[in-house]
């Protein structure tokens, strides 16, 4: 569904994403790990569109179309989604009114009818019993005021009730409680399915006890250095990134 | 009765001179002043980014009294549903269009039905019209003047809502609408004044306000005039100990239109707020200014006024605090915020913070921008359209301000406004 050739990216003419391939699959849960500043960050922004980051080489087939020529609400409407590392406040827009916006807005592209407030309101009392958010959330403005974990579990209840069919949760992980990311895992979990595919950038193994990933790649400076199963995983979470780092390094 | 010198002015057809009235030297000393000094040009510092050349080619006749067609002008009208209602028509009181029934502790309505209110003694004895030279012809123009008097202890339960219209008419017309409100010892009141109309027109609103010791005013003045017509509005308001006065200033009409709000703190532990809403589109101007007098210790302001400029709309914002040397532990802040939604449209803002006390707490900040990239890029990732996210952000920056406002009905009718003015803007181009 997802297939990144060569892609290279830079921003103010620093690169940093130096040729990245990868494949995802419907089905398929692929972890992303690296060290700080590696360009994790970099590669989610680009897939869903920010326009800060210049591709200069490279291509993204998503769904058999060529993402990069989408604007990023049509990458959104076609399915992809992205969870923030830092997700945005946006004061005076309540959370509820964003969501049916970006519900709305998928519907309208796919020539369903529009939800109102009503119908929408149903449709995510499940969605927010999932991920165990307190109702008063959806009426406060869009993540102002949330602490750090609320903000994780906002993203991630927007991803479950917008359903997409590639899910980016980029550090989704950092900051939360033991719990809460307990939680959150689960909410991704729920949305596993053979028709849809999942991208996790994280730096801990431990979110991927819960969320077990079939692939995992190493990104360091701009380029994927190793890929393998979870095993992958653990072998850094002993090791470190650096002997990583010396072979890629060794390799330029 | 004719004036004892040439005037210079085209207003002059429009001076009234009531013989007998008590604002009889009043009204002189207001049209001499005015006759002085002419229409300010854009050389007085006051006026330096409103240019009055255009209004002042206007003649403008007195209004003509009519039948009023029950109309609020082009504006969507503004209903609240249990408000006392005064209505204005071409600068005519309609005690036919106006609530009847006045609770305890309220007197309200035109000079002529409540002369005997010991309130009127104050009126006009705050108005500097030597400061204001359309206070000084509102002085000397204004027909029959509105009072709200609330007795001292008085809760008035029920909002006031004074609503100025003026319809159109052959020849552009100009209204003086003037208001006395006195909120008397630990009364509470809460006014909404509205001002709109069709076609080209002037009007000149000044209300002076009262708030006594301990009493509580929520004053919301929304400018939704025709988009020919000139609003050029002055409130003063002065405030005693321990009162709380919130003015929610909202224009969002006029191709002209000036607020300048005038705030005496004559008294300690005072609370002001101060809260701003423009928009300007089009060709449209809007010029605020306002200026605190923390003259008394102790005094907590708060002020946040923000606007939204879109085609060649202009904006201008003055907000001066004079901090006086008696004013120990002033608590002052304020901000103003621009969103700029074309590369024509144009603010121009200037704080002016004066002050003349050691202990005290002044901040002001002002920023002018564009929408922000990254809350863009977040509402697009999420699939909603470049202009929709737009409208969504920009009438954001706005309701922030308008959720200020206690009356429900008045700030849902308002973000509505807003919400259907931004989702008309072209969306601004990316870069
Ligand atoms: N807008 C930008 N302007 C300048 N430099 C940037 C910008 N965005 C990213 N960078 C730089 O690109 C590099 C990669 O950043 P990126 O955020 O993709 O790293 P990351 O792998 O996500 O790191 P972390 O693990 O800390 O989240 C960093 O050196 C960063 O400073
Ligand atoms: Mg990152």
């Amino acid at each position: 569904m997802l297939k990144i050739s060569n892609l290279h990216a830079s921003v103010e003419d620093k690169k940093i994403l130096k040729g990245i391939d990868l494949q995802v699959n419907a089905g398929e849960v692929h972890a992303i790990m690296g060290p700080n500043g590696s360009g994790k960050s970099t590669l989610a922004q680009v897939l869903a569109g920010r326009d800060a980051y210049e591709v200069t080489e490279g291509s993204v087939e998503f769904l058999g179309q060529d993402l990069l020529e989408m604007a990023p609400e049509e990458r959104a409407r076609e399915g992809l989604f992205l969870a923030f590392q830092y997700p945005v406040e946006i004061p005076g827009v309540s959370n509820a009114y964003f969501l049916r916006s970006a519900v709305n807005a998928v519907r309208k592209h796919r020539g369903e009818p529009e939800l109102d407030a009503i119908q929408f309101g149903k449709y995510i009392r499940e969605k927010m019993k999932l991920l165990d958010l307190d109702p008063s959330l959806l009426n406060r403005s869009v993540n102002e005021g949330f602490s750090g974990g609320e903000k994780k579990r906002n993203e991630i209840f927007h991803m479950a009730v917008m359903e997409p069919k590639l899910c980016v949760l980029d550090e989704t992980d950092s900051g939360l409680d033991i719990d809460a990311l307990k939680i959150v895992a689960d909410g991704v979990n729920a949305l596993r399915s053979p028709d849809r595919g999942i991208l996790v950038v994280t730096h801990y193994q431990r979110l991927l006890n819960y969320i077990v990933p079939d692939f995992v790649h190493v990104l360091v400076d701009g380029r994927i250095v190793k890929s393998g199963d979870k095993n992958l995983a653990l072998e850094l979470e002993e090791k470190g990134y650096g002997w990583l780092e010396a072979e890629a390094a060794a390799r330029a | 009765m004719a004036l004892a010198l040439d005037s210079r002015t085209p207003f002059q057809k429009l001076y009234r001179f009531d013989a007998g009235a008590p604002w009889e030297r009043l009204r002189r000393t207001a049209a001499e002043f005015f006759e002085s000094v002419g229409v300010p040009g854009t050389k007085n510092e006051e006026w330096r980014f409103t240019s009055l050349r255009e209004f002042a080619e206007h003649e403008f006749a007195p209004a003509q009294p009519r039948d009023w067609d029950g109309r609020f002008g082009s504006a969507d009208p503004i209903v609240v549903q249990d408000a006392l209602r005064l209505v204005v028509v071409d600068g005519v009181f309609r005690p036919d269009a106006s609530s009847p029934d006045i609770p305890a502790g309220l007197t309200v309505g035109s000079w002529s039905q409540t002369k005997d209110d010991p309130a009127w003694r104050r009126f006009g004895s705050t108005v500097q019209v030597d400061r204001h030279p359309f206070a000084a012809l509102n002085t000397a123009c204004f027909s029959e003047p509105i009072l709200v008097h609330a007795a001292p202890g008085a809760t008035i339960e029920r909002p006031i809502h004074l609503a100025f219209v003026s319809q159109r008419s052959d020849a552009a017309s100009a209204v003086f609408p003037r208001v006395l409100v006195v909120v008397g010892e630990n009364a509470e009141v809460k006014i909404l004044e509205t001002h709109s109309g069709d076609g080209t027109y002037f009007t000149a609103p000044v209300t002076e306000v009262f708030v006594d010791q301990n009493g509580r005013l929520e004053h919301t003045k929304v400018q939704q005039d025709s988009l020919d017509a000139f609003h050029i509005g002055h409130v003063r308001a002065t405030q005693e100990a321990g009162s709380v006065y919130a003015s929610n200033a909202v224009s969002f009409g006029a191709r002209l239109s000036r607020n300048d709000i005038d705030i005496w703190l004559g008294g300690e532990h005072t609370e002001t707020w101060l809260n701003g809403a423009y928009m300007a589109f089009g060709e449209q101007l809007t010029d605020n200014h306002t200026r605190l007098d923390h003259a008394m210790p102790n005094c907590h302001s708060f002020q946040v006024y923000k606007g939204i400029l879109g085609g060649a709309g202009a904006g201008v914002f003055n907000g001066k605090i004079y901090v006086h040397p008696d004013a120990q532990k002033t608590d002052a802040k304020q901000t103003n915020k621009a969103l700029l939604l074309s590369p024509q449209a144009t603010i121009n803002t200037k704080p002016q913070l004066e002050i003349f006390a050691d202990d005290v707490k002044c901040t002001h900040g002002a920023t002018v921008g564009q929408l922000e990239a990254d809350s863009l890029f977040y509402l697009r990732s999420r699939g909603i359209g470049l202009a929709e996210a737009q409208a969504i952000l920009t009438y954001a920056f706005l309701a922030e301000v308008l959720e200020k406002i206690s009356l429900e009905e008045v700030r849902t009718a308002l973000e509505r406004v807003v919400f259907r003015q931004v989702a008309k803007v072209e969306p601004m181009p990316e870069e």
